[in-house]
């Protein structure tokens, strides 16, 4: 639940994003960040189906090095 | 491991530090630095002592015996993150044991990943009642303060049982001998909530605070922060996840948070009742309230501190007064397969982590 994770923002409609993360794609809510300005390619850290702050690509790439490794634990 | 990481171990060793113990209060953390074995890289004397960073753990067991009863007896559809369905609690051998039970004997109960699907269950289905049952932090209220904001329908309910982080660290404070000289403040919840939050225990305890992110180098940045500080006898809350946490964190967040929820006395399981430590509606959505709603299924009987099954050491996990593998219903009978107590249930709980990563030999 705590458990944040970063995508990246393929499309904005209003304050709904189509957001991927590693060729999985979600619908994000954007609503959070509505005082900042967020654009198509930004990267968002995403908790609970809510973008909480947007971030740098290398944040974001570090990030899902770890999810990897997480995953790979999970189904070894 | 990245070499970023080698060379803040590298700095550590170079501080040849004091014993010392770290609490982390999130089990995003406890999972990262489980994975990464930073036990055992850490010098000799340095503990890392995961705390209350769970909040499926700390769900008040009358809330689930709440939410269970009311999907057994009424014509709704309970929503609730999926952790939540499977922490069992104390009935008798014919009760109802957990929401995946209830979910069993046929009651419409459903897993979600977030409040939006909750969202879209109502709106698909306006003649139906949908009872979205919260259990979290700060990173999962906001969100759902958010999803209020915006504006819910008619159908859709909310059985609040949302807690606050730092309470919990005040009582650990508080409470005779404090249990740790250092603290390593969520990275998320500052994020939402802002680093300042967190300078009480700096200020008014005289304890050494970083905020750290997710990653082995900014959790052994912040390791190597807060030792620093204690022997430079220069404390300050360090911000080493500049990248998302800011000192005021999200102020449009907090807002609807604040017009959103009031903030009340809260039961924590294993812990008991912390003054200012939860969330609940706020009058104005009393329409929205399930408490409000269905207040025959909450039995404050069930309502006591540190209701754990017998024998279960889940209340001196959360506490960071036992660590996972002292408790001794540990791997036998307790494991993630066949969960006593909510640490082994959730993917946040600090014995479900240390039984899939056993770190008990790096302790």
């Amino acid at each position: 639940m705590c458990l944040g994770i970063p995508m990246q923002i393929v499309a904005i409609n209003g304050y709904n994003a189509r957001c991927q993360a590693k060729g999985v794609e979600r619908e994000v809510s954007l609503f959070m960040l509505q005082d900042e300005s967020v654009a198509v390619g930004d990267f968002v850290m995403i908790h609970v189906g809510y973008a909480i702050n947007k971030m740098s690509e290398a944040e974001a790439r570090s990030s899902w090095e770890l999810f990897d490794e997480l995953l790979a634990s999970h189904h070894a | 491991m990245a070499d970023s990481a080698k060379i803040w171990l590298n700095r550590i060793n170079a501080l040849q530090p004091q014993p010392l113990r770290i609490l982390n209060v999130c089990g995003g953390h406890e999972r990262s630095l489980s994975q990464a074995g930073l036990r055992s890289l850490l010098p000799e004397g340095v503990e890392l002592i995961p705390g209350p960073g769970c909040p499926v753990c700390v769900c008040p067991e009358e809330d689930i015996y709440h939410a269970i009863q009311l999907a057994l007896h009424e014509k709704v559809t309970l929503v609730a993150f999926g952790d939540m369905l499977r922490v069992p609690v104390n009935v008798g051998k014919q009760g109802v044991r957990s929401l995946a039970q209830a979910r069993a004997q046929g009651a419409d109960i459903r897993p979600i990943a977030t409040p939006q699907q909750a969202l879209a269950l109502a709106r698909d289905n306006p003649g139906r009642q949908i009872i979205f049952f919260v259990a979290g932090f700060e990173t999962t209220l906001a969100p759902v303060a958010a999803m209020v904001a915006e504006g819910i329908p008619d159908n859709l309910l909310l059985l609040i049982s949302g807690r606050l982080t730092w309470p919990a660290v005040a009582l650990l404070l508080h409470s005779g001998e404090i249990g740790f000289d250092a603290l390593i403040a969520p990275g998320h919840v500052a994020t939402v909530m802002g680093a300042n939050e967190w300078q009480f225990v700096v200020n008014d305890h005289q304890i050494p605070v970083a905020v750290a992110g997710f990653s082995p180098e900014s959790l052994l940045a912040g390791f190597w922060s807060v030792m620093r500080q204690r022997q430079e006898r220069r404390l300050f809350v360090d911000n080493c996840y500049s990248e998302l946490v800011t000192p005021q964190g999200n102020v449009r967040a907090q807002q609807w948070l604040q017009q959103v929820f009031t903030i009340i006395a809260a039961n924590w399981r294993g812990i008991g009742t912390i003054a200012d430590s939860g969330y609940a509606l706020q009058p104005r959505y009393i329409a929205h309230d399930a408490r409000q709603h269905y207040p025959d299924y909450a039995n404050d009987a069930r309502h006591r501190a540190g209701e754990m099954p017998p024998g279960c050491g889940c209340a001196a996990v959360i506490l960071g007064r036992q660590y996972p593998h002292q408790c001794q219903l540990y791997g036998n009978p307790c494991t993630p397969r066949s969960p006593v107590g909510p640490c082994m249930v959730s993917d946040e709980g600090a014995c479900h982590i240390w039984w899939e990563h056993s770190p008990v030999n790096g302790v």
